[in-house]
C-alpha cells in the first residue's frame, strides 16, 4: 500500500527525519508515536501529498504521492486533522457531504444517489446517523471527532490518517473512536494515526512506528516494541511493562 | 421556497423603486410603461431614460456587493469582512480625487476609478501572495495599509483644494450615489460584472467546501490556491465595477450575506444566489429612499445606508448573540 525509501522530510532548512524506509500493507492500523516535535504530523502531512519530501521517495499503491493530482489524491487518501479551526454552523450532513467534493467536477453541484448513500453510510459507520442534522457547533469534542472521521470515511479513500485523535477526549470516547478504527483496518482500509498515548497504541494498533532522533527508532509489533525497550529510548524515560488482567499490554514510567 | 419569497420581494422592491421619485408614477403606470416601451408619453420616458437604468444600477451594484462580500466572508471564514478588504475603494477613491482635481473629463471619471480600484487589488492580492496561494492575515493586512495609504491621499487632496464643485464631485463618489447615472455607464460595466459573476459562480463548490478551514478542504480535494485566487479576482472584478457605478456604497457587502445567512443558512449554493437577489432587492430600496426622503435633493445613497443599515445590523447581530446559547 505504502512504501517510502530513504524519505527524508525538512522544515525551513532544518532536516526533521531522514532515511526512512519502511512498507505499510493494506488493512494494518499503525500508530505513530515519538516525542514532542520529532516530526510526526509532518509525516503524516507528506503521506497525505501536503508537505514535500525532501529526498528519497514514498509512493502509494506503487505511484509517488507527489504525482498524484489533487482529486486523485482526496479519492486514495483521506487525511483527518484535529485542528480547533472554528467551523461554520453547519448541520452535521452537510460537514460531512463535503467528503465527496473530488468526485465531483466543477459544473456537477448536485449530490448524485450514490453521494447520498455514501454519506449515510459514512454517518451510519461512525454512530452518528441520528445526529445529521444537528448544528456542527452544538456537537461534542467527541461528537466532532466522529463527524470527521464520517469526512474521511465519505471520500471512500483506502487510506485514512488521523492525527491525535483522541487528543482532548475522555476514556471511554477515545476508546470507542480508537474501536471503530480498529474495525475499519479489519475491514480493510489502512489506518496510519499519530497517538501520544502510548497504551492506546499499545493496546489497539497493528504495529506501532516510533520516530525518534531524526529517523525510524522502530516499527515492530507493540509485544516486541515493549520487550525491546524502545519506547524508553525515545522518550529518555525507563518505563516499566505490564499485563493487566486481561492480556493487554500497559507501561508507566517507572520512577 | 425562501428563495422564491426573497426573489418576489427584490422584484417588488425594483417596482417601488420605479414608482417613488421626484415625480410619482403609479405601479399599474409602471408595468404599463414597462411592457409599452415604444409609446411616447411623459411616463415612459422617466420610467425608460431615468429610472429604469438606475433601478438597474442599484440593483446590479447591490448583488456584486452582496455576492462578493460573501465570496470573500467565506473564504476568511471571517464575518467582519467587506467587499473593500482588497483596497478596490480605497484606490479608486484615490484614483478619482486625483482624476477630478486634474480635471480629467467626468465621463472618463468611472473608468478610471474601475481600473485603480482593481490595480489596488491586485497589487493587495500580490502582497498577501504565499507559495501559490494567499495568506489570508496577510490579505487583511495589506488591504487596511494600502487603504489607509489611499485614504490619506483623498484626505490631503480635500484639504488642498478649494472647496468648490471639485471638492463635491470627489465627495459625492466618496459617499456613494447612482445620480446622474445611465444606460451607459450599465452597458460598459455590464460585461466586467457578468464575468465577476461568472467566476464567482465557479467558486461556489469551492467556498462550500472552504467552510471546514483551508487544511480541511485541500485534504478532500479543493486546489485552495487556485480557489483564493478565483474568489479576490472575482470580488475584486465585481467591486470594482460596483464602485465604478455608484462610488464606495459601504455596508451593503457586510450586511447582505449576514441577512442572507440568516434566511438559507451557510450553504453556498443557496447562499450566493440570495446574496445577489437580497442585495439587488435592498439598493433599490435603500435608492428610492434616497430619492424621496427629502425630495427634491438626494440624500447620497452610502450615508442613508450608514444610516439604517448599520443600526439594524448591530440590533439583529447583539440580539442573535444573545439569543444563542
Amino acid at each position: 500500500m505504502i512504501a517510502a525509501s530513504q524519505l527524508a522530510l525538512r522544515i525551513a532548512n532544518r532536516v526533521l527525519l531522514e532515511n526512512m524506509n519502511f512498507s505499510v500493507t493494506s488493512g494494518e492500523f499503525i500508530a505513530v508515536l515519538g516525542p514532542n516535535g520529532v516530526g510526526k504530523t509532518t509525516f503524516l502531512r507528506a503521506i497525505a501529498g501536503m508537505h514535500d519530501i525532501a529526498g528519497g521517495s514514498l509512493s502509494i499503491e506503487g505511484r509517488a504521492i507527489g504525482s498524484l493530482t489533487i482529486s486523485e489524491r482526496a479519492r486514495t487518501i483521506a487525511f483527518m486533522v484535529s485542528d480547533d479551526a472554528p467551523v461554520d454552523a453547519m448541520p452535521v450532513r452537510a460537514a460531512v457531504a463535503s467528503g465527496r467534493y473530488a468526485y465531483h467536477r466543477w459544473w456537477e453541484w448536485r449530490e448524485t444517489e450514490k453521494d447520498a448513500t455514501v454519506i449515510a453510510q459514512a454517518l451510519a459507520d461512525v454512530h452518528m446517523s441520528e445526529f445529521s442534522a444537528r448544528r456542527f457547533d452544538t456537537l461534542s469534542s467527541g461528537e466532532r471527532q466522529r463527524v470527521w472521521l464520517a469526512l474521511g470515511l465519505a471520500q471512500e479513500a483506502p487510506l485514512l490518517l488521523l492525527d491525535e485523535p483522541t487528543s482532548h477526549l475522555d476514556v471511554r470516547v477515545a476508546h470507542e473512536i480508537l474501536q471503530l478504527l480498529r474495525q475499519l483496518a479489519h475491514s480493510g482500509k489502512t489506518v496510519i494515526c499519530v497517538l501520544h498515548d502510548m497504551n492506546e497504541a499499545l493496546e489497539f494498533a497493528d504495529r506501532l512506528m516510533i520516530l525518534s532522533d531524526r529517523s525510524i527508532l522502530a516499527f515492530d509489533t507493540p509485544a516486541a516494541i515493549v520487550q525491546n525497550g524502545v519506547l524508553d529510548r525515545a522518550y529518555g524515560i525507563k518505563l516499566e511493562a505490564v499485563r493487566s488482567a486481561t492480556g493487554a499490554l500497559r507501561v508507566f514510567p517507572s520512577c | 421556497m425562501r428563495t422564491i419569497a426573497v426573489a418576489l420581494l427584490a422584484v417588488l422592491a425594483l417596482l417601488v423603486s420605479l414608482s417613488v421619485g421626484a415625480t410619482a408614477i403609479s405601479p399599474r403606470d409602471v408595468w404599463f410603461a414597462l411592457f409599452h416601451p415604444h409609446v411616447h408619453s411623459d411616463v415612459n420616458t422617466i420610467v425608460w431614460l431615468l429610472r429604469l437604468p438606475r433601478v438597474c444600477i442599484a440593483g446590479l451594484v447591490g448583488a456584486a456587493l452582496g455576492v462578493s462580500g460573501a465570496m470573500l466572508q467565506g473564504m476568511l471564514r471571517n464575518p467582519l469582512v467587506d467587499p473593500y478588504l482588497t483596497g478596490v475603494s480605497a484606490g479608486a477613491a484615490a484614483a478619482i480625487a486625483v482624476a477630478v482635481v486634474l480635471g480629467v473629463a467626468a465621463p472618463f471619471i468611472p473608468a478610471l476609478g474601475f481600473v485603480a480600484g482593481l490595480a489596488t487589488a491586485i497589487i493587495v492580492a500580490v502582497l498577501a501572495r504565499r507559495g501559490t496561494g494567499i495568506d489570508s492575515i496577510r490579505l487583511i493586512l495589506a488591504g487596511i495599509s494600502l487603504s489607509a495609504l489611499f485614504a490619506a491621499l483623498v484626505t490631503l487632496i480635500l484639504t488642498r483644494i478649494e472647496q468648490g464643485s471639485a471638492a463635491q464631485t470627489i465627495l459625492s463618489w466618496l459617499a456613494g450615489s447612482l445620480a446622474g447615472r445611465g444606460w451607459h455607464e450599465v452597458l460598459w460595466t455590464l460585461p466586467y460584472l457578468l464575468v465577476g459573476f461568472g467566476l464567482a459562480t465557479l467558486c461556489i463548490p469551492a467556498l462550500n467546501v472552504l467552510r471546514l478551514g483551508d487544511v480541511r478542504a485541500r485534504a478532500v480535494g479543493v486546489d485552495v490556491d487556485r480557489a483564493q485566487w478565483l474568489i479576490v479576482s472575482s470580488a475584486s472584478l465585481l467591486t470594482a465595477a460596483a464602485v465604478a457605478l455608484g462610488g464606495i456604497i459601504g455596508f451593503v457587502g457586510l450586511i447582505v450575506p449576514h441577512m442572507a445567512r440568516r434566511i438559507v443558512g451557510t450553504d453556498t449554493r443557496s447562499l450566493m444566489l440570495i446574496c445577489a437577489i437580497l442585495g439587488a432587492g435592498f439598493m433599490a430600496l435603500a435608492d428610492a429612499a434616497a430619492r424621496t426622503l427629502f425630495a427634491p435633493t438626494e440624500v447620497p445613497i452610502g450615508v442613508l445606508l450608514a444610516c439604517i443599515g448599520v443600526p439594524s445590523f448591530l440590533y439583529l447581530y447583539l440580539h442573535e448573540a444573545r439569543t444563542t446559547p
